[in-house]
């Protein structure tokens, strides 16, 4: 895979890689996806999902509960009084 | 000498074979309570009392307020949960080297790997008299290493077990199972960990998990799956397959023409889907916190990915992230999921005049760790060629210890209709009539 395109996936993966991960990782794709495009050869299916088996949408009575004590989050995240902290936006 | 209590015995385990990430913290004399049995879990199931970190740095100081419904599960029934197990970095790997927390060495061969990537909970199962050990499997990482370190390590319909709990890996992959020394353990909690989970959909289509009753009579071997085996394997597995027949099972070798397909569309998939799943690792919500609140979000983000992620991480979040691409979508990602909807297809074919599937499954015994070393990317993905069909398309299956190759194990993969957990039950435990295998004596 070509050393920008690697650079442009990385970015849009939230990794930044040195240049020696950049060669590697190009080097590492090339091989793989040469072997993944032998799935151009497979027959086409009109048929598929995106689950091995059949999926059954499950519905729950719309009542108010706690699954987990929200406080806990205080305890699990940085918060400031009740706000979570996170990096800015702009 | 007085002998190790439990606690220390753990201890003394993993100090010389590095299977657990934690252990739970008791006093040395505790010991386990006479009406209950203990139990380890994949360090990919969330846990009150331990870490939850799945293998990797970015986890590190992770403590969920909830535990899994397979733990929480086994608990209800008498279970202690004494550990959590090194695996693979979010169960990125075949042979357990990508762990952060150690890795695990093989019972049998400490300069051997386990097999990944519940490495840890395989190797936890063949050592400890007793011990049941939960694992998850994507692609194979219950059987391979099952098959690797001489247990059985069964792999349920995908939707049996509830993944509530789980640190995702591939969502329309991923399915928790067991492994022990013994066939009857398995068979006796398959039924405690599944059945529906309000909190788990996936769950929520499966009939009722029937294990009496049913005879595995009729035996498929695709003859796709005995290429690229070592010799010794093959040797190994067509004498297996004689003294299936010799035990009153029929034999028949038939074709499954769309499992070489298998392969490449599974590692289409499941980066795509893992490629989604840790963009939820940002340095905000779990584990490693990054402080450094001035930066812009884009950096703030990728500063902690790009340091805590291991390699293998890095090169499946980039494969994955390529095949979801506007203009690959269709050739990669679209593709591959017609090929699982058609190796389906073909398996229930094969279903309609035969009651199981089976190969050998591991084409190789397990390989040293300096052998692992010289081994490419993709070498190590091509070692997954049989077990990964029956994860590909939801299957049951399970691995069974059946002989050893210079001293190192060999398993047997037994593939079942979905939901048909009932026959790998029939077949597991007829096999452990007949065979017992030599587990390793370790002297604490």
């Amino acid at each position: 895979m070509d050393l920008e395109v690697v650079r442009k996936v990385a970015r849009i993966a939230r990794l930044e890689l040195s240049e020696d991960e950049l060669e590697e990782f190009s080097r590492d794709l090339e091989e793989i996806l040469e072997y993944l495009s032998g799935l151009d050869k497979a027959p086409s299916c009109e048929e598929y999902g995106f689950n091995p088996v059949p999926i059954e949408d499950v519905m729950r009575e719309d009542e108010p509960c706690i699954d987990i004590d929200p406080s806990l989050l205080r305890e699990l995240l940085d918060t400031y009084q009740d706000w979570v902290r996170g990096p800015r936006l702009a | 000498m007085t002998r190790p209590s439990f606690i220390q015995g753990l201890h003394k385990l993993n100090e010389r074979f590095h299977i657990f990430s934690e252990i739970i913290e008791r006093d040395d004399d505790w010991e386990i309570p006479e009406d209950g049995f203990h139990f380890s879990a994949k360090d990919n199931l969330c846990s009150l009392e331990m870490q939850t970190r799945a293998g990797s740095k970015i986890l590190d100081g992770y403590r969920p307020p909830f535990d899994a419904t397979s733990i929480s599960r086994l608990k209800e029934a008498g279970g202690v949960l004494v550990a959590k197990d090194n695996m693979d970095e979010f169960g990125f790997g075949t042979f357990s080297t990508n762990c952060a927390y150690g890795v695990p060495r093989n019972p049998y061969d400490e300069e051997r790997c386990c097999g990944g990537s519940s490495g840890g909970s395989a190797a936890a199962a063949c050592l400890i008299e007793g011990h049941l050990a939960l694992g998850e499997s994507t692609g194979g990482s219950i059987a391979c290493p099952a098959a690797f370190c001489g247990v059985y390590g069964l792999t349920p319909t995908y939707g049996r077990v509830s993944r509530y709990g789980l640190v995702d890996y591939a969502n329309s992959l991923d399915k928790i199972g067991l492994l022990s020394r013994s066939a009857e353990q398995i068979v006796k909690h398959l039924p405690t960990i599944s059945g529906k989970d309000p909190m788990d959909p996936t769950s929520w289509a499966q009939p009722e998990l029937l294990l009496e009753g049913m005879e595995a009579k009729k035996i498929a071997v695709p003859r796709e799956a005995l290429d690229g085996l070592d010799e010794s394997v093959s040797d190994t597995f067509m004498r297996i397959m004689n003294n299936m027949e010799s035990i009153g099972m029929e034999v028949e070798e038939v074709s499954i023409p769309s499992l070489s397909y298998s392969l490449p569309a599974y590692y289409i998939l499941a980066t795509s889907e893992s490629s989604t799943n840790l963009a939820r690792y940002s340095g905000m919500r779990f584990g490693v916190r990054n402080d450094n609140y001035n930066s812009h979000f884009n950096d703030f983000f990728s500063q902690i990915r790009s340091r805590e992620f291991g390699k293998e991480a890095k090169r499946r979040i980039l494969l994955g992230t390529f095949s979801r691409m506007v203009g690959f979508r269709d050739r990669y990602y679209m593709k591959a999921l017609q090929v699982r909807s058609l190796v389906i297809r073909e398996y229930q074919k094969v279903f309609e005049d035969h009651d199981v599937v089976m190969t050998p499954t591991m084409p190789f015994v397990a390989p040293r760790f300096n052998e692992i070393d010289r081994m490419r990317p993709l070498d190590m993905y091509k070692a997954d060629f049989l077990t990964v069909p029956p994860n590909l398309c939801g299957l049951p299956h399970v691995s069974i210890p059946s002989d050893c190759i210079d001293g190192m194990p060999v398993g047997v993969q037994v593939v079942a209709p979905h939901w048909q957990e009932g026959m790998l039950a029939d077949i597991m435990l007829r096999w452990e009539e007949h065979f017992v295998p030599k587990h390793p004596e370790v002297v604490l």
